[in-house]
């Protein structure tokens, strides 16, 4: 079940977003189209790390990792067996859930505390990278290779439409899909399970909850998540690169935007990453300073403001209503 | 194999183990004392190397330069230890551990970033120590160096843990906060003292880096991670068994590099971290 709150903020989410595409390209631009992609790919993954670091404290480090099998496994296979990537893009997925799973699975087992799963996947996310360009024969090593296999162009011509505007409609399906599964299942008893797995993991396995299974579910379906989007993100681009699944790429980034959004809520990841692709964007004239505004931001983030936007300005909107007095606590944003 | 290749190798593993011990053992003193794992440490090797070379071109004298290189890492590590790590030493816990990654994360992602900057080229030191060749094996120079640096600097480490009173101090701090804040042990001092110890230790490490080979600016998180991972291997509060685990994974990856390419290395090194973290989870906590 998802609560009536829930499906509001979905639903006037969706109608926020879904003149975007076509209102940027008005003017015949496919750069604003492309800054559109992006804001879509990265607010769907950090949906996924909210999952898996805001619900059960595990701080998955290797995104990039998870999107770049996803995304090798789609396009290798596709290529090899000569069929359609929309039909080997389950496998990226399955691909990527499954090393979610597994790590999860042997966390959980390890008692393994945050810091050690972080770096865990920070190992598996640098060896993954390494792999990529090491792999040349079928990789294309740095270079890469050009990507065109999750085309919609047979369907844009069928219905009329540009073919890089349904694409983005195609991104902006699966974020909002993320976002309904994401707002079934805090509502649902895995999300009352995630609760009390990251409040109390002892008292949670006293009150009859599987931990490691709660655990592997979360990693799973945020790993799965993100193997999706990887795919997704390479046909954005049409082109597959190592370079896109790096470190500071990909993980950065999201753990930046999950942050800043506000851990643990619906819009947040939405909100946070908006904000970082305009912030990117403004920073745009200058942007030889992108990439230390963003360890700025990042240190400001998590010394000063780790509450996040959504929450944040839920508190004020609950203040100025209730004026001042404590206000009930009301489901997240 | 030829005998001598092999002699060589060993000898440019060992040398490459001791750059290893120092970078490890920044690591583990920092997080021993304070429970920061410092992921900007090899930003600040970088530093070192930057500073060095522009400051040695200058003066025309390379040991100037390094030094010079060194004492500006140490006064930035005391500015961002009374600033960044003041406000990361405030919470408690795993809360703290945390914080500490993600401080630190930003720092060097900062760091790198204003270098990207200003300082985008590769740099490299011009030691002039020559190579010597006996009984057709060959040693680079920049290997005498390592051996002639490193190890005075990895014994004076462990002589100052071991035999001064701030040393001991440091060690009380590491088994008991409580216990040493009874004896009149201020560990945020020592902390203090200890995080502009390390990031000297960085820079040494990456100094003796920048006269083997060309450093860039990503370098550096290349550093960290390296040092990482031989802190872990080593045991992350465990000076000792850390600068044991630094000579063997400097040999390790020596030997990987040459049979089977500087990629599988990597991934062969980033593996041994893996199996370690899955072996031993409770020795970081």
């Amino acid at each position: 079940m998802i609560t009536r709150g829930d499906v509001t903020r979905i639903g006037a989410l969706a109608l926020l977003l879904l003149p975007l595409p076509l209102l940027v390209t008005a003017g015949g631009g496919t750069y604003q189209l492309r800054i559109v992609s992006l804001f879509l790919v990265f607010a769907t993954l950090t949906v996924a790390l909210n999952v898996a670091f805001a619900h059960t404290d595990q701080l998955f480090l290797f995104l990039g990792a998870l999107a770049g099998i996803g995304t090798y496994t789609t396009a290798l296979i596709a290529d090899a067996a000569g069929i359609s990537a929309w039909a080997t893009l389950p496998l990226g997925a399955l691909a990527a859930g499954a090393l979610g799973a597994t790590v999860s699975y042997v966390a959980a087992r390890r008692g393994m505390t945050v810091i050690v799963l972080a770096i865990l996947t920070l190992s598996l996310q640098l060896a993954a990278v390494e792999t990529f360009v090491g792999a040349r024969e079928v990789t294309g090593g740095s270079t890469g290779f050009p990507f065109d296999g999750l085309s919609v162009a047979p369907l844009a011509a069928a219905v009329g439409i540009d073919e890089r505007i349904l694409f983005t409609y195609v991104l902006l399906g699966v974020l909002l899909t993320s976002l309904v599964g994401y707002a079934w299942l805090r509502n649902s008893r895995w999300g009352a399970a995630f609760d009390a797995v990251r409040q109390d993991p002892v008292a949670a396995e006293a009150a009859g909850i599987d931990v490691v299974r709660t655990k592997v579910f979360a990693g799973a379906l945020a790993a799965g998540t993100v193997g999706v989007v990887g795919p997704l993100y390479a046909q954005a681009e049409r082109y597959v690169l190592p370079s896109m699944f790096e470190f500071q790429a990909i993980d950065v980034l999201v753990l930046v935007m999950l942050v800043l959004g506000g851990s643990r809520t619906l819009l947040g990841p939405v909100v946070g990453a908006g904000a970082i692709v305009l912030l990117d964007e403004f920073l745009g004239e200058i942007g030889q300073w992108r990439t230390a505004a963003l360890g700025v931001l990042l240190v400001v983030l998590f010394l000063y403001f780790r509450q996040g936007i959504v929450p944040k300005a839920r508190a004020l909107y609950d203040g100025y209503r209730s004026d001042g007095a404590a206000s009930d606590v009301s489901p997240d944003g | 194999m030829a005998l001598s290749t092999g002699i060589e190798l060993a000898i440019d593993g060992l040398a490459r183990g001791l750059s290893f011990a120092l970078l490890g053992a920044a690591i583990t003193l920092v997080f021993g004392l304070g429970n920061v794992l410092n992921l900007a440490l090899g930003s600040f090797a970088v530093i070192a190397v930057v500073v060095a070379v522009t400051v040695g071109g200058a003066v025309g004298s390379v040991a100037v330069g390094a030094v010079a290189g060194l004492v500006v890492v140490a006064v930035l590590g005391l500015v961002v230890d009374r600033t960044l790590l003041s406000s990361v030493y405030r919470s408690e816990g795993e809360e703290r551990i945390v914080l500490g990654i993600f401080v630190t994360l930003g720092l060097a992602i900062a760091l790198d970033g204003i270098m990207f900057v200003y300082v985008p080229l590769t740099y490299s030191l011009a030691h002039g120590v020559p190579g010597v060749e006996l009984a057709g094996i060959g040693i680079r120079g920049s290997t005498l160096l390592t051996f002639a640096v490193a190890i005075p600097v990895l014994v004076g480490l462990f002589g100052f843990l071991d035999r001064t009173q701030l040393g001991t101090a440091t060690r009380t701090v590491v088994h008991d906060e409580t216990g040493a804040l009874l004896c009149g042990v201020n560990p945020r001092r020592i902390r203090t003292i200890i995080f502009v110890v390390s990031l000297v230790l960085a820079g040494i490490a990456g100094l003796l880096r920048a006269a083997s080979s060309d450093v860039t600016v990503s370098a550096g998180f290349e550093l960290t991670v390296f040092a990482i991972i031989v802190a872990i291997v080593g045991g992350v509060r465990d000076l000792r068994g850390t600068v044991l685990a630094g000579f063997g994974l400097g040999l390790v990856i020596t030997a990987a590099n040459f049979i089977v390419g500087a990629y599988l290395a990597n991934v062969l090194l980033f593996a041994v971290a893996v199996a370690v973290l899955i072996a031993r989870p409770e020795e970081i906590s």
